[in-house]
């Protein structure tokens, strides 16, 4: 299963802190974590905000940590996620989406909160963004992803969906080498370190200052799209005979794949950073460019923005997705 | 270490303004630390969000000034990945238990070893003065023009109610009575609250009449006692420590 496996991916990276709250499509991660509780730091938290904040405290005690949840959930934790932005603090969060906005349609699958995962907490950050779609790689890019986090000293998002969260596949396991990065952060206990929300200059507040405000950003953004460089995953099932190009991720790229015999696929892996060179070499031949998801063109958006010409797109809503359907929305387009 | 050395004196003088009362309860921290001799590298202060959150900043340990609320989960997550480290929470009324209602309950009912130090002066200081969970009733502040409504919280009720617990309550006049308890709070192995009945001039006090933060001071002097009989539950007015 797609929870469970992350769950592995998760304690074969080295996570020793785990906080959350019991909520559908990610509860199996919880259940099957807790009964790691004598190897690793379990907590059932009293509640998504808590969870989250829990998770900072100990990455920054020294472990590496994750939390898992699902939209109402990833909402409550965004005030957290600019926090860890702005501390730079390592930390793994697991999104399984579901239909939203609010409860929305408890617990069909979806893949709304694209955006949310790039801007969701507020002020300008740079997040790294993983979107599996098989249970093999919810494994593998759990290990990536906490890599990316060590490297980049932030929190990675790793989005999962409803479908993938419970899909059942066989996996070798062992097959899989990645190799999981050590810690780069030195724990609390060095003396005369501050760790704050605050913008600051060697742990002393500067909030008033415009110019080091601007000299920051700049690092931080140097430092997220260098390290994301490294983190820079895709697929593309070219078709030489194709005209048109599909682009799809998660749930829905699996969804497709007999269209390949059609079309040419690009499939993200890393959602954001948007991979722009990548998007733009891989696009430049196709007389059309439609992306597929299920919400309703979140992901369009950008791939418009960064190809800067019209790409159509396929709006797969409600919680269900099937390949007949899409097929007649592509005859149609 | 010497009391001095748990303060940051690069980032003196805090933004406090003049007359406040969270130094007096940062000094007896320090005073309570030194006598426990605790090392500055197995020291973790934790703040949340509000005049009261500046604090963490200013100590010489390793310090974590997380978001509005927030302080206890951040403080247990750091316990519980490093149990070798002091771990102690430093913030106002309205983080801890207002917005950060939810945790204290929950952090106290799993009784994670922390100590809590909340310094409880009735008001949202650093936002203007808006009454707080922990303001009198009829109190006129901006956000309660006509005057409170509302019963202030019973912090002592929601802590005591668990199996076992420290609740202890303490003021900014009784300053050997607070470092007691902070010193109690530190050593006690389990969740330990400290309520700390402080005061705000600027934002508060003045508009109530109050002159300087001395007749503020004077009034936590005249309003609470520390009652002969220590085995029942404290009185609004009282001082001590319900522990079990």
């Amino acid at each position: 299963m797609g929870n469970e496996a992350a769950s592995l991916g998760a304690l074969k990276a080295g996570m020793t802190f785990f906080a959350a709250y019991p909520i559908t499509p990610a509860s199996e991660i919880m259940h099957f974590l807790a009964g790691k509780e004598k190897t690793i730091e379990f907590i059932h938290a009293e509640d998504e905000i808590a969870s989250i904040h829990m998770a900072i405290g100990a990455s920054l005690a020294g472990r590496k940590a994750l939390v898992s949840t699902s939209g109402p959930g990833m909402s409550l934790k965004q005030e957290a996620i600019g926090l860890a932005h702005m501390m730079e603090v390592p930390l793994v969060i697991i999104n399984v989406q579901r239909v939203g906005p609010s409860t929305g349609m408890p617990t069909l699958p979806s893949q709304g909160d694209i955006l949310q995962a790039k801007h969701g907490s507020h002020g300008d950050y740079i997040p790294i963004v993983f979107y599996p779609n098989s249970v093999e790689e919810c494994f593998k890019y759990v290990i990536k992803a906490f890599n990316a986090s060590e490297e980049s000293r932030s929190p990675v998002i790793f989005l999962m969906d409803g479908f993938l969260a419970h899909l059942s596949e066989t996996v070798d396991l062992s097959k899989i080498k990645v190799r999981a990065k050590p810690r780069t952060l030195e724990p609390l206990g060095k003396g005369n370190r501050h760790f704050t929300g605050l913008l600051s200059k060697d742990g002393v507040p500067k909030t008033k200052d415009t110019e080091f405000y601007r000299e920051w950003y700049s690092r931080i953004k140097n430092k997220m799209l260098e390290t994301a460089s490294r983190y820079s995953f895709f697929e593309y099932i070219e078709n030489p005979t194709a005209s048109s190009l599909l682009i799809a991720y998660g749930i829905a790229s699996r969804v497709i794949l007999p269209l390949k015999t059609k079309y040419s696929i690009f499939r993200p892996i890393t959602l954001y950073p948007v991979l722009e060179k990548e998007l733009k070499r891989t696009a430049r031949r196709y007389k059309k460019v439609i992306v597929i998801e299920m919400n309703d063109g979140q992901y369009k958006e950008e791939v418009e923005r960064i190809l800067k010409r019209e790409v159509e797109g396929i709006s797969v809503l409600g919680g269900t997705i099937q390949l007949k359907e899409i097929k007649e929305r592509l005859n149609a387009l | 270490m010497h009391y001095k050395d748990y303060v940051n004196w690069e980032k003196m003088p805090t933004s406090w303004c003049p007359g406040c009362a969270i130094g007096i309860i940062f000094k007896q921290l320090t005073f309570a630390l030194e006598k426990l001799e605790i090392r500055k590298e197995e020291l973790v202060i934790v703040s949340g969000i509000g005049c009261s959150g500046r604090a963490a900043g200013y100590f010489s340990s390793d310090s974590v000034h997380g978001t509005h609320g927030r302080a206890i989960p951040i403080a247990e997550g750091i316990k519980r990945a490093n149990p070798a480290l002091t771990v102690i929470v430093f913030s106002g009324d309205g983080d801890l238990v207002g917005i950060g209602g939810n945790h204290l309950i929950h952090s106290a009912r799993r009784d994670i070893d922390l100590t809590v130090i909340c310094i409880n002066n009735e008001t949202y200081g650093m936002t203007g003065g808006q009454m707080s969970p922990t303001t009198k009733e009829g109190i006129k502040t901006p956000t309660s023009p006509g005057g409170n409504r509302y019963y202030p919280i019973n912090i002592q009720g929601i802590l005591t109610s668990n199996k076992r617990h420290f609740y202890a309550r303490s003021s900014t006049y009784k300053i050997n009575h607070l470092q007691k308890v902070i010193q109690q709070a530190i050593e006690w192995k389990g969740f330990a609250f400290i309520d700390a009945i402080a005061f705000c001039i600027e934002n508060f006090g003045r508009h109530l009449g109050f002159k300087n933060a001395f007749e503020m001071l004077e009034r936590t002097k005249t309003d609470f006692k520390i009652p002969a009989n220590k085995d029942k539950v404290l009185a609004e007015n009282e001082l001590g420590i319900m522990k079990k």
